[in-house]
């Protein structure tokens, strides 16, 4: 039994709302103004029948992130998110007279300056170092623009710049796969797995211009899954102990069994455990990948091996070694409902991707 | 149609793996975590399920009762995308059936042996959860019908591997071994994705059925699979130059070293290249490369183990020489013969590994009925200087692990040095952090 493609949009828009909420549900009991319109905005984004609306909308998102960002003195976040909703605005201006190049190139820049292209990275650094609830929303609705450039960008533009794309993409991941083995805290573990993700989203979406739009966005829902279940249990260790350093080891298995549990999964879900969705994207984007180039699709497999080594290391450096006590709690009913609903995604996802796939094909056809 | 056959397949392969997430979730969910009778009795349904079924599928292939069962089973697609598909397809013949028979019953005697073996112990619920997960992971291995499905199979048995090694986490040596582990396999495992989207992409599909289609292709490009293939069996089953982690595996809790590096693990290796012999007999080059390396792992072996100290540690070498025959028998074309070998070989260690404990009563009874010979005094020749420095290279196992250490130097100094970069011009919070630190 296959979704229709309206199940699937309209999934993707209550997950969608769910996830950009969960950091203030989680420590407020419940969410700001802002985050409740950081959520709306993006979700209906993905409801939007016409491109000009979807853009619009997700441009409407990404302001409010940098007017969040902006007390911070995030300059270079929020430069980079004011640079996005320019492009996006422009992206949904050239979409009212139909997709075009100028349109696709735009709509490929905001993608690449939320997700952290090499080089590309600093704001997206900088918001997670400062304000680590509000680049989990930020990399949250990453997913709707992918959604969105999938469903209305410019099919021989997105043909032409393809391989391009691809190898930026690939480049990049391998490069923040590499630097994630040598992180000294959990921060810099995260932001090294975000920005590599970010790589592996580019290039999905890259070689979506070859026919693999569906890959592309099964890639970006995992993706978003497991990194966003991360980010969730980083924050709640960090709310109880501060800081993480990954010099010595931890010891907090005891203490947060269920903390350590979860981040475990979290942790070997964004690298391809088998059962659940990272397996499948795995697969599916070295599939998609090959046709475009080998070298990506080594770059991307060897990425992913070496993230898959610096996220065991830092949960063995997190969590294991002699135990130390904690007077703090372990994972709290509204932290385990949110990583349980996490876990039980990931898995269904993993275990019947067609319920995805099926319905994206609907979507995106037969590629 | 979904019949009996089908339902005994999905039970071998879920049934553990079911009991194992209704066990973690109970940990993730429930307010206090389930007392050991709970786990082992979560546990024990999925296990013996699981070899129940395992056992219907080996009476029905061998008998055609009560229902015929060989070949191929298909469950449709498991994702299908345009003319892209990963085939939920299994395979059921007598490597199938043999592999499974032993990975049920292994995992079924190694769960009731535990029970008694790690009673109080802080990791026990760990312990089993992981069981199901390797339980689930070996009988999809064994009945994989497409290397897709087999790769989940060998990624589920390494994860659960390598949280095994770490078992006993509280110390540092345990947790590194883990990880050194965890870093062959993922290293290798790279080479078996490789292959495995190149056997798609070249070959047009990866049901082991259709391996056989590799005959129309130029040689190089059979001899790459053939190649990615060895790579990938080479850090599973701990051959050279990948030899290094096994000992140190030996971290782990006894009744998993005997199941992982005395029955199932450590064969998986030699089942994967059982599975795809068809395109190792069309690349010689690298079946003659295949058995080279298995023998020299079994000359290296022989070696080392003639100076270990240590009960595991001189069964590991032990299982890694014969390992290495196998690997050599499957390389040389006797697959019949290796799969023979293969089963004795992993009942024989994980019997032997199961009384490793005992070593030191059976030392004693040993020294009783032994006449103590005296050793020649040491004559200082150019032999015996020989032997003394091959005595100290056995003793450090040829240095093997600092020799691919050397290798790996060079990368983290490239990853160190791109940090520093992203530091200075990207990352500038983290520079202010570590000069603080500083």
């Amino acid at each position: 039994m296959t979704p229709e493609p309206v199940t699937l949009r309209l999934f993707l828009s209550v997950l969608v709302v769910l996830l950009v909420i969960a950091p203030d549900l989680i420590a407020r009991g419940r969410p700001s103004a802002a985050t409740l319109l950081n959520a709306t905005l993006p979700a209906l984004a993905l409801l939007m029948p016409h491109g000009a609306l979807a853009y619009g909308l997700l441009a409407l998102a990404t302001g409010a992130h940098a007017y969040q960002a902006r007390p911070a003195g995030l300059q270079a976040a929020a430069m980079m998110l004011v640079a996005a909703v320019a492009l996006a605005l422009g992206a949904a201006a050239l979409l009212l007279a139909g997709p075009s190049a100028l349109a696709f190139y735009m709509s490929i820049l905001a993608l690449i300056l939320r997700a952290g292209l090499l080089g590309l990275h600093g704001g997206m650094s900088a918001l997670w170092r400062k304000l680590p609830a509000l680049q989990v929303q930020q990399y949250t609705t990453l997913l709707v623009l992918v959604f969105s450039h999938l469903r209305f960008s410019d099919h021989a533009t997105a043909l032409a710049a393809a391989d391009a794309i691809v190898i930026l993409g690939a480049s990049s991941a391998l490069i923040f796969g590499l630097t994630s083995l040598v992180q000294r805290n959990l921060d810099g573990l995260l932001r090294a797995s975000m920005l590599m993700h970010g790589g592996l989203m580019i290039a999905a979406t890259g070689a979506a211009g070859k026919g693999h739009a569906v890959a592309a966005l099964f890639v970006s829902l995992s993706m978003t899954l497991a990194v966003v279940g991360l980010c969730l249990m980083v924050l709640a260790l960090e709310a109880r102990v501060g800081k993480v350093t990954l010099l010595r080891p931890g010891g907090r298995a005891r203490a947060f069994p269920r903390l350590a549990a979860a981040f475990g999964f979290f942790g070997a879900a964004g690298v391809g455990m088998p059962g659940t969705a990272g397996f499948i994207a795995d697969d599916l984007i070295l599939h998609a990948l090959w046709s475009e180039s080998v070298y990506a699709t080594i770059a991307v497999a060897l990425a992913s091996a070496l993230l898959a080594i610096a996220t065991l290391r830092a949960i063995t450096l997190c969590f294991m070694g002699p135990q130390t006590g904690s007077v703090a709690p372990d994972l709290l009913p509204a932290e385990r409902l949110f990583a349980f609903g996490l876990v039980l995604l990931l898995l269904v996802s993993g275990l019947t991707p067609q319920l995805v796939v099926g319905a994206a094909v609907g979507l995106f056809g037969n590629n | 149609m979904f019949d009996l056959a089908h339902l005994a397949l999905v039970v071998a392969i879920l049934s553990p793996l079911l009991a194992a997430i209704i066990a973690g979730s109970s940990m993730l969910i429930g307010s206090r975590m389930p007392g050991e009778r709970t786990v082992v009795r979560m546990l024990w349904a999925g296990l013996l399920s699981a070899l129940l079924a395992s056992v219907f599928i080996a009476t029905a292939y061998a008998t055609s009762w009560p229902v015929p069962l060989h070949g191929e089973i298909d469950f449709g697609s498991w994702i299908a995308i345009g003319d892209y598909e990963i085939p939920a397809v299994f395979l059921v013949d007598q490597y199938a059936v043999a592999f499974s028979l032993l990975g049920a019953v292994l995992t079924a005697l190694v769960a009731r042996f535990s029970e008694t073996y790690l009673h109080k112990d802080p990791g026990f619920f760990r312990f089993y959860v992981l069981l199901g997960l390797f339980a689930a992971g070996t009988q999809l291995l064994a009945f994989a019908g497409s290397l897709d499905l087999f790769f989940a199979g060998w990624e589920a048995i390494g994860i659960a591997s390598t949280l095994f090694i770490g078992f006993f986490h509280e110390r540092a040596e345990p947790v590194r071994s883990a990880i050194r582990a965890f870093t062959t396999y993922r290293i290798c495992d790279v080479a078996f994705l490789i292959a495995i989207v190149a056997t798609h992409e070249l070959v047009g599909s990866t049901r082991l059925s259709d391996l056989g289609r590799a005959e129309s292709l130029p040689t190089l490009e059979v001899s790459l699979i053939a190649f990615l293939l060895l790579i990938a069996a080479f850090g599973k089953s701990a051959q050279l130059p990948f030899s290094g982690w096994l000992v140190r595996a030996m971290e782990g809790p006894t009744p998993s070293s005997a199941l992982f590096y005395g029955g199932i693990s450590i064969h998986a290796g030699l089942y994967l290249l059982l599975r795809t012999a068809p395109v190792l007999g069309m690349a010689p080059g690298a079946a003659i490369f295949g058995a080279t390396v298995g023998l020299l792992t079994a000359f290296y072996a022989s070696a080392v183990v003639r100076t270990q100290a240590d009960a595991k540690g001189a069964l590991a070498q032990a299982t890694l020489a014969q390992i290495g025959l196998i690997l050599a028998e499957i390389c040389l074309g006797w697959t019949t013969l290796a799969l023979v070998h293969l089963i004795t070989h992993a009942l024989l260690r994980v019997w032997q590994y199961l009384r490793a404990p005992n070593m030191l009563h059976d030392a004693h009874h040993h020294a009783h009925h032994e006449h103590r010979t005296h050793a020649a005094p040491a004559t200082d020749t150019a032999l015996s200087r020989l032997r003394g420095r091959l005595y100290v290279e056995q003793l450090h196992r040829f240095r093997l692990d600092d020799r691919l250490d050397a290798l790996v130097t060079p990368v983290l100094a490239l990853a160190h040095w791109l940090q520093r970069i992203d530091e200075r011009w990207f990352d500038r919070d983290e520079r202010r952090r570590t000069e603080t630190e500083a």
